[in-house]
């Protein structure tokens, strides 16, 4: 039983860290321009759909490199072209322009790559697991959660680091001294929307690997990063990335002992949390 | 709190919005039907959007290919006929019983085909009895359709679980053993097969070493495979359908499961054989209907045409179920020389199918008390790659006729109440 519930905690990281990078994506953006992204399953679909067509041309790895990179592109253009006439208005008009969003992903990719699943294969060494022990930790696993580590640890750097980043942080708590002080806001959303989109791509790509690859793939993983949020607290990435380990875990050790409600117990979560702690785990006071 | 925050979205926002995330599985999309008098009118109510979307598609090519024959062959009752689809959606009951009244209430169809899903196949069957039309239950297996659930108006094509369950437990117990694990997706269709093989278990001596029900739409099944593995079974039973049936299998091959395990389950789609990798083709299941049957007569004609509507892509048992569906309309009309679903039901008790309609040895037939169909199933094993066709993904090992493994009627709870 120990062994049991050890395996699942262990397997719940991994998922968690799954459901943190999606969140993660989602946040960035929620936090800076204070635009829920509906269309963040739609973007990890179609994350998941140009790794498949480029992986005959560019491999695996490569795949995995430029899937993500032209999904950012195309978030890039959305959030010029949607997105921003819509900064400063009241959030249910970005609400729901995304939401619309949503459905015009999910039926372009079932309308260009059929509703049907498509197989998606992961080199052969990935798909098997390391231990006979631990069977559950194959190498996509693995390599999931180190690239899951990696893009949390980038993120982080460029956001405490670099130029952009501390704009970025400064633009979340006050966009309008931001502004004042010089800073091109429209660039710094632009790009940042960019950065969450390119986290849902690489979560798509990655996604395609694990689930079997169809249009809806987006929005049956979407609602546990809502709730990765929600329960991390708005406004804190690190939150988020909590948040979603935590939900990963609670979720997996909830399948030992009562199997049928390992889903509903991040909805439960959420809720002790939030009638608990309002605001989340480390989110700030007064951001509601 | 600066000025810029005052259109940011807070917690509540947040929330309320999750919410309204949660509420467009509920929204009903654009329907699409067309009018037209003088013609005999076919309603398909069934899913086109959601995790069923392919299913469902796939059934109404198979609907439209039998459409057009019988336009070809002058029709029903000398009218041409039309189909009238409608999107149920995959998870929406209450969106597939508004289509339901759509469809008769307005557009007036004289017969009614639908549902992928058990628990929409229930609701319209209701419905439709209430209206007094004759429906086929195209796809949805739950037994109580044509068990507690029956009617005198609703027939089905599709299998029943227990009839599925049932085929495939003897070569499961005799070959593989008989300490089984149950991971079942939490809904009717999931209850009710699991069931089935208790039952089979517990006639054979079997041992049930535990059961994961598993929510409809999981996407990650590492914690029941997990724990299915930590019991140390004989074979593993998946008994998720479609996406889910992807998912776990992917992962449980992944997992390594298939080398320490058996592997297997009750019904099984090329739907899903065809979106799993090549490693992952795995198990011993149950298939409904399958394309590659050299010495059927008429089934490389039906493989053809189908191609032809379906992106050379062969048929599965959904085209199947469709193409049957239609043409059981057709043919009972034609025999009462009638569009009376009193008459065309009375007739339909016993009906046998004829050959280039059943596209499968056996001659199934319409069984009489609770109007299911008594087809052959096939039960075999998936295969990593198609040996004369990418898509030959299935080996059959026995075909096994219908009324051998359903219960018989007194046993279903079939209490059929008919007209005055």
């Amino acid at each position: 039983m120990t062994q049991l519930i050890l395996f699942n905690v262990f397997n719940g990281l991994i998922i968690g860290a799954f459901y943190a990078l999606m969140a993660l994506g989602l946040s960035l953006i929620l936090n800076l321009s204070g635009v829920i992204n509906f269309a963040h399953g739609g973007f990890l679909a179609l994350g998941g759909y140009l790794a498949l067509v480029l992986m005959p041309y560019t491999g695996f790895w490569g795949a995995l490199v430029l899937a993500p990179l032209l999904t950012a592109a195309v978030g890039l253009v959305v959030e010029r072209t949607l997105v921003r006439p819509l900064y400063g208005r009241d959030p249910l008009y970005s609400l729901l322009l995304t939401f619309g969003l949503a459905f015009i992903l999910e039926d372009g990719t079932r309308f260009i790559w059929g509703a049907g699943t498509l197989p998606f294969s992961i080199p052969g060494w990935m798909t098997t697991p390391l231990s006979g022990k631990f069977f559950f930790l194959t190498g996509f696993r693995l390599f999931m959660v180190l690239l899951v580590t990696v893009a949390v640890i980038g993120l982080f750097l460029i956001l405490n680091r670099t130029r952009l980043g501390m704009r970025i942080r400064a633009g979340t708590l006050d966009l309008e001294t931001v502004s004042a002080l010089g800073v091109n806001v429209r660039v710094l959303r632009n790009l940042n929307f960019g950065i969450g989109i390119y986290l849902a791509g690489l979560a798509g790509a990655l996604a395609a690997g694990m689930l079997g690859l169809q249009p809806t793939i987006g929005s049956e993983l979407i609602m546990p990063s809502f709730v990765a949020i929600i329960i991390g607290g708005l406004g804190s990435l690190t939150g988020t990335l909590l948040g979603g380990l935590l939900i990963g875990v609670a979720s997996g050790v909830t399948a030992v002992f009562f199997p049928s409600a390992s889903e509903a117990v991040i909805y439960v979560l959420m809720a002790i949390v939030l009638l608990v702690r309002p605001r989340g785990l480390l989110g700030e006071e007064g951001r509601f | 709190m600066g000025q810029s925050r005052s259109f940011t979205l807070g917690r509540r926002g947040l929330l309320k919005a999750a919410a309204a995330v949660g509420a467009t599985q509920f929204v009903a999309p654009l329907a699409r039907a067309q009018g037209g008098s003088g013609t005999v009118k076919i309603g398909l109510d069934d899913p086109l959007t959601g995790t069923y979307a392919e299913l469902g598609r796939n059934e109404q090519i198979g609907c439209e290919l039998a459409i057009e024959q019988i336009n070809k062959k002058g029709g029903i009752l000398g009218r041409q006929v039309e189909l009238l689809v409608e999107d149920s959606t995959s998870a929406n009951t209450g969106t597939a019983v508004q289509k339901a009244h759509k469809l008769i209430d307005r557009d007036k169809v004289d017969f009614f085909l639908g549902n992928v899903n058990s628990a929409m196949a229930i609701a319209l069957g209701e419905v439709t009895n209430q209206s007094g039309v004759l429906h086929v239950v195209t796809g949805g297996h739950t037994d109580s359709v044509t068990g507690t659930d029956c009617h005198w108006n609703v027939f089905r094509v599709c299998n029943t679980t227990r009839m599925e369950t049932n085929s495939v437990s003897k070569r499961l117990l005799s070959q593989y053993g008989k300490k089984w694990y149950f991971l079942t997706p939490d809904y009717a269709f999931g209850h009710t097969l699991q069931q089935g093989f208790e039952a089979a278990l517990k006639a054979n001596g079997g041992t049930e070493l535990g059961a994961s029900l598993t929510p409809l739409g999981t996407t990650d099944y590492s914690s029941y495979l997990i724990q299915a593995q930590s019991t140390n079974p004989d074979v593993i039973i998946f008994l998720q359908a479609g996406q889910d049936a992807v998912n776990a299998l992917k992962q449980a091959v992944q997992f390594g499961l298939n080398k320490r395990f058996h592997l297997a389950g009750a019904q099984q789609e090329l739907e899903v054989l065809d979106g799993l990798p090549p490693e992952a083709r795995v198990g011993t299941w149950v298939f409904e209907w399958y394309w590659n049957q050299p010495k059927v007569p008429h089934v490389q004609e039906f493989v053809a045409a189908i191609r032809k509507r379906n992106g050379g892509k062969v048929p599965t048992a959904r085209h199947w179920f469709g193409y049957v569906s239609t043409w059981t309309c057709a043919l009972a009309a034609k025999h009462t020389k009638s569009l009376d679903a009193r008459k065309m039901a009375n007739f339909l008790q016993g009906f046998k199918l004829p050959p280039e309609v059943a596209l499968m040895p056996n001659q199934p037939f319409y069984r009489q008390g609770d109007n299911q169909l008594m087809p052959t199933l096939y039960v075999g094993h998936a295969a990593e790659q198609g040996k004369s066709d990418p898509e030959d993904l299935f080996v059959v090992d026995d075909e096994v006729k219908g009324i051998d493994v359903a219960p018989p009627v007194p046993e279903t709870g079939c209490k059929m109440k008919w007209p005055a």
